[in-house]
């Protein structure tokens, strides 16, 4: 980071390939829109080259970069308000039985997930797939420490019953579609 | 031990954090209580969220982006960032050299000694009709400044280097409004500009301004005749995040070109089944 910090730009080139796909995965669970993703990962690059300086040496790069991310995500809702698009109840309902029983929980928990408040959907991400420890979350947010678990727990419990409404109505939907026959379920969602 | 207690040590015991002990007491009590062991299921299911792969383009964008950046483009660099760059203080002005920097430099003192002459009738009361006339000197030398600073970027677009031209491509970024001659010199670099970063950057630049219908229908148009798949693969992108209402079917009609790039075709396809 120091090289890039000092101006060559070569090395932006390895912190691309080490941070676009976390970059990129951080937002695409956080927004669900994948062109989106792509376009915040550039403007976090392009970032990272304007702002170079105001990185210090000796603390924690992973930090920036997810500073960095956070606020360009931030200025570009701010920019452009949010579409209706990511509204999770628009999405159709999920068909029992039309996928794995693997793919198909994997759906629940991504819908379950969109439904929760961006705060703790933020939190979950952080912790769980882009791998920070709490005291740099704790950090990223500017809060205690303590603050950051107490999230967490709460998160993962509005998470667990959201999930699990979901799990339920996605069987009742399998119910009413063996009971119907042909007709598609409808109640895939509450 | 209560849920309460279990719930402040649960998020240490997710990340591996506690002493073999505190595990213990935690596994105890997940063992007889439903609602807490679900959360710990709950947690280790989002692994099943796959790890999605950004697109190939993505790298391109950045490729182009860091060509723009050190060809000395993106111009707001911050202030902070002067002191500390290789070239000292009076390489800043090497610049000046180029006619275009002469251009620049001229109309740089052209305002200077606008705004002083008007400085000066205000204080020496050579107008007597007020702040009004005052405003409106100022707005004209505005409207005049932001002409010449186009006219820049005109001639820019038309050197015969290619940095020079990615340049004049940049330039353009920093107008908030571009006259229709401008808009219209880029969309014709998209299309015949000899250098593939210039017309990624130039695409780049009119991705800003697809509000502008002139814009949106230029840039579409311009994907039947690019012939370098780095541009196709960016304009597929382009047409898929404005939901073109015609992305369909330039996308078919893309498709039909024998001799197209087989990233560019699956490219094409994945958007074709992204919009409908």
């Amino acid at each position: 980071m120091l090289e890039v910090r000092n101006g060559a730009g070569e090395t932006l080139g390895v912190l691309f390939d080490r941070y676009q796909r976390p970059l990129y995965n951080f937002y695409s669970k956080l927004t669900g829109d994948r062109v989106l993703s792509e376009d915040l990962v550039q403007e976090v690059f392009l970032r990272i080259l304007k702002y170079r300086q105001s990185y210090r040496p000796g603390t924690p790069f992973r930090a920036w970069i997810y500073q960095i991310a956070r606020n360009a995500r931030v200025d570009h809702f701010r920019r452009a308000p949010r579409n209706v698009a990511l509204n999770p109840e628009m999405l159709p309902p999920v068909l029992p039985g039309d996928s794995a029983q693997r793919g198909q929980e994997a759906e629940l928990l991504h819908r379950a997930l969109m439904q929760l408040p961006e705060e703790k959907r933020e939190i979950l991400i952080l912790s769980r797939f882009q791998e920070l420890k709490y005291e740099e979350i704790a950090r990223l947010l500017d809060c205690e420490l303590g603050t950051v678990k107490t999230r967490i727990h709460r998160a993962l419990q509005q998470l667990r019953q959201v999930f699990r409404q979901l799990e339920q109505g996605a069987a009742a939907g399998k119910a009413n579609a063996s009971a119907a026959g042909n007709i598609p379920p409808q109640g895939g969602l509450q | 031990m209560k849920c309460e207690q279990i719930g402040e040590l649960l998020p240490d015991y997710l990340q591996g954090n506690l002493s073999p002990e505190q595990d213990n007491s935690v596994e105890d009590h997940l063992e007889g209580c439903p609602a807490c062991s679900e959360e710990v299921a709950v947690w280790k299911k989002l692994s099943l969220l796959p790890v999605e792969q950004p697109s190939p383009a993505s790298r391109v964008r950045f490729e182009a982006m860091l060509h723009a950046y050190q060809a000395g483009l993106t111009d707001q660099a911050g202030v902070g960032f002067e002191r500390e760059k290789r070239s000292s203080f009076w390489s800043a002005f090497n610049w000046l050299r180029s006619p275009l920097g002469a251009l620049a430099y001229g109309v740089a003192l052209l305002a200077i000694g606008a705004y002083v002459g008007t400085q000066f009738g205000t204080y020496f009361g050579m107008h007597t009709s007020g702040s009004n006339t005052h405003s409106q000197e100022l707005a004209a030398m505005h409207t005049e400044l932001t002409n010449m600073r186009q006219l820049v970027v005109l001639s820019m677009l038309q050197q015969q280097s290619a940095g020079e031209r990615l340049q004049g491509v940049t330039w353009s970024r920093r107008e908030e409004q571009l006259d229709p001659q401008i808009l219209s010199a880029l969309l014709h670099t998209l299309r015949y500009d000899g250098s593939v970063d210039v017309r990624l950057a130039a695409l780049d630049a009119l991705s800003r301004r697809s509000r502008q219908p002139q814009v949106h229908k230029g840039v579409a148009d311009s994907l039947q005749e690019q012939q370098s798949p780095l541009v196709q693969v960016a304009l597929i992108d382009l047409l898929l995040e404005w939901r073109d209402p015609d992305a369909v079917q330039r996308l078919q009609k893309l498709q039909q070109i024998p001799n197209l790039n087989p990233t560019v075709r699956q490219r094409a396809e994945w958007a074709m089944s992204k919009l409908n």
